[in-house]
């Protein structure tokens, strides 16, 4: 994503450029509003919140339900955190063990040309067409038989299975682009496959695995379906689910709720910005190749 | 970024091309290396996946109890299939379901193409608008729901005081407790968070468009519209099939944005396949139903994505060649 290619002049702004700017312009309000809302109903106490017409502007901007989140003695605050850390945890886990796949099968994909390659690249690919709910029903009654309900290994290993795909097709994008000549060369000089795969690949595709860990992670912290299915426990719940009994429990606590779904969306949304373009790159180096 | 142009399988195959036009054997002897690399990938998909595709294979064949203990399960062949098939239910379900992929896959598509045909010339504060443009797809989908739930909100909803203030409407509109609305409203929250997809793909896509060929255009006395239709559009061809296929098949599978809104309500207006599925297994526990109903789901979207496999390998192919 670089910003060298600037086909279309500026000097002047023709209707299409306005049509333009318009358009943006409303894409960035589509965009922003909601979140805007989000924060300022979050400042809200929940009388005010509850009013109409609307505060537009809270006229006593409060941090109570900051406070009562993050406060470990409130219990609220308690649950809320421990289902911080809980998210944080598997979130970890499974990203760190599917980089840790994902970043071999990736490099056999791209470089090897063994029999089989195209069929398992694609029955890779094919697991991103399964409906989550396919593997519900059955992967709920093997957690059972593993003796895995209500614990995060049973979502790590869920989690692990659902980034893989996309994992991997990330990462050969990015193998696909090293120039083969630079382990050619190492082999020349007395590495094995091996370690010309650890000590010159690898390196070189650190911001392919930062961009695949980014993905995975921001994908197992926002997983819904399996955690709400295979965790029942109050003090292993991930965010997602941690919210939701939050609020069917004080319904008409739009401001908390609020603080509640910023806080959760602050950890992805800071880890993106500050690696937004690995991030970005990765994400379209498997379907366009510069 | 450009040095590989040729066939997918860049680096080994030069080194040992000699081994090509032996037996298979022979080759998955010789190569019987390469596959420690994807062996732990294999393993884990085989029993997180293989299984479980097996097994509710299987139980779709079945009547089962409610309970989960799963001995006494009778086998009634396709009764499950024909019970869904004959129920009205469903094909309304269906409807709505396609209704939801085609509406949201376009909309995601053309707005995220708009942005990023907006973004792909320089100016200042660009960087900057593109991530905030970024922010609705990567924040959790919960909690997006649970903001617009609150924006539709029936009594204290913030588009619906707008609309009261500006005097447009008399009261508030109810958006998601409405048969008619509820499907579009959700359509909207689903597109709010698929458009940045859709234009990461597509800005990646514009970086691909030759200069030269823009230039030529222009000197041929090519207007705006023109040169994107004429020289642009096509560029994007193999981009927008993979970003369309992705979104479709997102959007097919979708299940969240659903669940925390409506569950499916009013009146099954607003439930989509996955939802109405999960309501069958886990709400009413009616697993061998479920089951089935997830294979006839498998099967449409298997044959859609027989595109899928298709688009993607041509957008590899296409790739290549740039």
């Amino acid at each position: 994503m670089s910003d060298a290619a600037t086909p279309r002049s500026r000097a002047s702004v023709g209707p299409w450029g306005w049509v333009g700017r318009i358009f943006l312009t409303v894409m960035l309000l589509f965009t922003l509003l909601p979140m805007v809302w989000m924060l300022l109903t979050s400042f809200k106490s929940g009388f005010a919140a509850l009013q109409f017409p609307p505060q537009w502007w809270p006229k006593e901007p409060t941090l109570a339900s900051y406070k009562k989140l993050l406060d470990p003695t409130s219990s609220v605050g308690a649950d809320f955190l421990r289902f911080f850390w809980n998210s944080l945890f598997v979130s970890t886990m499974s990203t760190i063990l599917s980089v840790i796949v994902a970043v071999p099968a990736a490099y056999a994909f791209s470089r090897f040309d063994f029999p089989g390659r195209k069929f398992l690249f694609f029955s890779v690919l094919l697991r991103n067409m399964f409906p989550a709910v396919v593997f519900l029903v059955p992967l709920f009654i093997l957690m059972r038989l593993l003796g895995l309900m209500n614990t995060h290994g049973s979502l790590i290993l869920t989690y692990l299975t659902f980034g893989l795909p996309l994992a991997i097709w990330l990462l050969k994008g990015f193998y696909d682009n090293i120039p083969y000549q630079l382990e050619q060369a190492a082999r020349i000089d007395g590495a094995s496959r091996f370690q010309a795969f650890v000590m010159i690949v690898m390196p070189l595709s650190v911001p392919g695995i930062i961009a695949t860990a980014i993905y995975s992670f921001i994908g197992a912290w926002n997983e819904y379906i399996f955690a709400y299915t295979f965790i029942n426990r109050n003090d292993r719940l991930t965010l997602p689910i941690g919210i939701q009994r939050f609020f069917s429990e004080s319904s008409s606590d739009f401001p908390g709720l609020m603080a509640a779904s910023f806080m959760m969306s602050v950890p992805v949304v800071v880890l993106f910005l500050m690696l937004q373009r690995y991030f970005v790159r990765a994400l379209t180096e498997g379907a366009v190749k510069h | 970024m450009s040095i590989r142009t040729s066939d997918a399988p860049a680096g080994g195959a030069p080194a040992r091309a000699v081994a090509r036009g032996d037996g298979v054997l022979r080759r998955t002897w010789i190569h019987r290396a390469d596959y420690l690399y994807v062996l732990p990938a294999i393993v884990v998909m085989l029993i997180v996946i293989a299984y479980p595709v097996y097994y509710t294979i299987d139980l779709s064949f079945y009547s089962t109890p409610p309970s989960l203990q799963l001995r006494d399960k009778i086998f009634i062949g396709f009764d499950n299939y024909k019970t869904i098939l004959e129920s009205e239910v469903f094909w309304r379900v269906t409807l709505n379901t396609f209704i939801w992929t085609i509406v949201s896959t376009g909309s995601a598509y053309i707005l995220g193409l708009g942005c990023a045909l907006c973004l792909h010339q320089a100016f200042p504060g660009r960087a900057v608008m593109r991530a905030i443009l970024i922010i609705p797809w990567v924040i959790s989908a919960v909690a997006a729901s649970y903001i617009w739930k609150w924006i539709y909100h029936s009594n204290f909803g913030v588009i619906g005081a707008i609309l009261v203030e500006l005097g447009i409407m008399d009261r508030q509109p109810n958006f998601i407790d409405n048969v008619n609305t509820v499907l579009a409203s959700l359509i909207v929250v689903n597109v709010w968070r698929e458009f940045p997809f859709a234009m990461i793909m597509l800005a990646a896509g514009l970086q691909t468009v030759p200069d030269q060929l823009l230039r030529a255009a222009k000197v041929d006395g090519a207007g705006a519209w023109q040169s994107f239709w004429h020289v642009t559009f096509p560029h994007l061809r193999g981009v927008s099939i993979a970003t369309i296929l992705l979104l479709a098949v997102a959007n097919f599978n979708s299940f969240i944005v659903t669940w925390i809104m409506t569950g499916g309500g009013p009146s099954n207006a607003s439930h989509i396949w996955i939802t109405h599925i999960y309501e069958i297994a886990f709400g009413r526990q009616r697993w061998g139903i479920a089951a089935a109903y997830s294979v006839i789901l498998f099967l449409i979207v298997m044959s859609l994505g027989y595109f899928y496999v298709r688009g993607l390998g041509g957008a590899e192919k296409e790739g290549g060649g740039s």
